[in-house]
């Protein structure tokens, strides 16, 4: 998010470059590590209540189609590579060219989301509810939690664009902590992917 | 963005506390060291977490909470058995709830220290001077009433008890949005009183107080009151968030200036120098 703390004359694409040992804020590694953690915890609860059950969760899983599910993932790689162009862009002074990937990043967050949203309506309608089972149970609430996270990544989107938007601002650390932050959510995403579609 | 960032030129200068012994100290620092109101909310904070797990987990063993699916005659017995727990731990709980106050007066001035509007620091005071009211006083009132009277319907007892881990588990919209000003006010500030990782951190915990509002829906299973996810991952995270933010706290009053603008860094300590704080000096 904003570390306005950093508007300043120097220009902000060479700000602290040498002491550099990853991409944007230290601080938002951290955040990564955190989220890791909290969902590896999700992860494994998954497992094990599988392990426990396991017809259930297979005959559960076969009402998931697995085309959506790549269709979503798909969207969102793209979503990254959008936002890694955006970076790069920004690194070497092509804001222009890093604002139009910022806008696509957001454009393939809103197709994932779309394409989440109408999956959820589907599988209600065949019955598939909240309260329907354990697998859907974990289904609907790691997906939900997911999405959470894809709305604030909306707002971090907000940050990076508005970052680029003005020459009084553009800080790279800025932008590449807000991709940091898009990729983590990708990161997510491609997990819950393999453990609820794939994984049978 | 209310405080200017530029410095006085004049620095405030601490006074030392006189050599002697240490009850001697900690009555200098007592009356004289100009931290000591800080340092007094710090302690009160750290004893109440202290009691508060203490209270909660071994004296009315109340926590980790039980299941929610449980039949009437078993949560009966489930009051039964805590009767004595219920009433030493809850009555000391409505002892201590006043320790609430200097907590979040130390969490609002944390807030008034930054170089953000003063609404964050005055709505993080508000809301979490509301918070005690589900995160612990409405779970103590209706396990108390539960204890004291045993000769009520069954039915009214299971009533209190769903009553009191669904206010102490399912109401969590307070915490959160406790959670995210705090957030917006750590990644805006300019002063540094706090890294910017445990921002994050606090978008972490604010998340994982949506994830207990299915709590309500669900008496079995991972997102129930008493579930792995909805109560024991939480809890993990409850805990390294408010051990957190007490050590970054404590960290805040060490390097208080009394002025406005940017936190000054703590000089680094040679081997065997003391600690500027009354925590030290007592």
């Amino acid at each position: 998010m904003t570390n306005l703390a950093g508007a300043g004359p120097v220009p902000r694409q060479l700000e602290e470059r040498p002491r550099r040992f990853v991409p944007g804020q230290p601080d938002m590694w951290v955040f990564v590590l955190f989220e890791t953690l909290l969902f590896t915890g999700y992860f494994s609860v998954y497992l094990v209540s599988r392990t426990q059950n396991r017809e259930l969760y297979l005959q559960s899983q076969s009402h998931l189609d697995l085309r959506i599910g790549v269709f979503n993932t798909i969207a969102l790689l793209l979503s990254s590579w959008a936002i890694a162009r955006c970076v790069q862009a920004a690194r070497e002074g092509a804001y222009r060219s890093a604002l139009t990937n910022a806008f696509l990043t957001i454009s393939f967050g809103i197709v994932f989301l779309t394409s989440k949203v109408l999956e959820w309506i589907k599988q209600i309608h065949l019955g598939n509810t909240f309260t329907s089972n354990d697998f859907f149970q974990h289904y609907f609430f790691m997906t939900s939690i997911h999405c959470i996270h894809v709305l604030i990544g909306f707002l971090v989107l907000g940050v990076l664009v508005y970052q680029l938007w003005s020459p009084a601002r553009r800080s790279q650390q800025l932008v590449e902590t807000c991709a940091t932050y898009w990729h983590t959510v990708d990161f997510l995403w491609v997990l819950i992917f393999a453990l609820l579609y794939v994984v049978r | 963005m209310s405080p200017s960032t530029t410095k006085p030129a004049v620095s405030m200068t601490m006074p030392q506390p006189p050599s002697g012994s240490a009850m001697n100290r900690f009555l200098w620092n007592f009356r004289h060291h100009p931290k000591r109101e800080l340092w007094f909310a710090w302690w009160v904070m750290v004893i109440f977490y202290s009691l508060y797990g203490v209270l909660f987990f071994l004296v009315s063993r109340v926590q980790p909470p039980p299941s929610p699916a449980w039949s009437t005659p078993m949560v009966v017995h489930w009051f039964d058995a805590r009767h004595y727990g219920i009433l030493a731990g809850f009555g000391v709980v409505f002892l201590i709830s006043g320790m609430c106050a200097p907590m979040n007066a130390l969490l609002a001035y944390s807030m008034r220290r930054m170089s953000v509007s003063r609404i964050f620091g005055y709505s993080y005071l508000i809301m979490y001077s509301l918070s005690a009211i589900p995160g612990m006083l409405v779970m103590a009132i209706a396990m108390t009433v539960g204890a004291l009277r045993p000769d009520r319907d069954p039915e009214q007892i299971h009533w209190l008890y769903d009553f009191a881990f669904l206010s102490f588990s399912g109401t969590m919209g307070v915490f959160m949005i406790g959670s995210l000003v705090w957030l917006v006010a750590i990644l805006i500030d300019k002063n540094g009183v706090f890294p910017k990782w445990f921002g994050y951190l606090s978008l972490c915990n604010a998340l994982t107080e949506v994830v207990v509002a299915p709590a309500w829906i669900f008496q079995r299973g991972v997102l129930a009151w008493n579930g792995a996810i909805a109560w024991w991952i939480n809890m993990v995270v409850f805990v390294t968030y408010t051990c957190a933010f007490i050590v970054l706290l404590r960290k805040m009053i060490e390097r208080e200036d009394f002025v406005t603008g940017p936190l000054p860094d703590l000089p680094r300590k040679r081997v065997g120098e003391r600690s500027d704080s009354v925590g030290a000096a007592s």
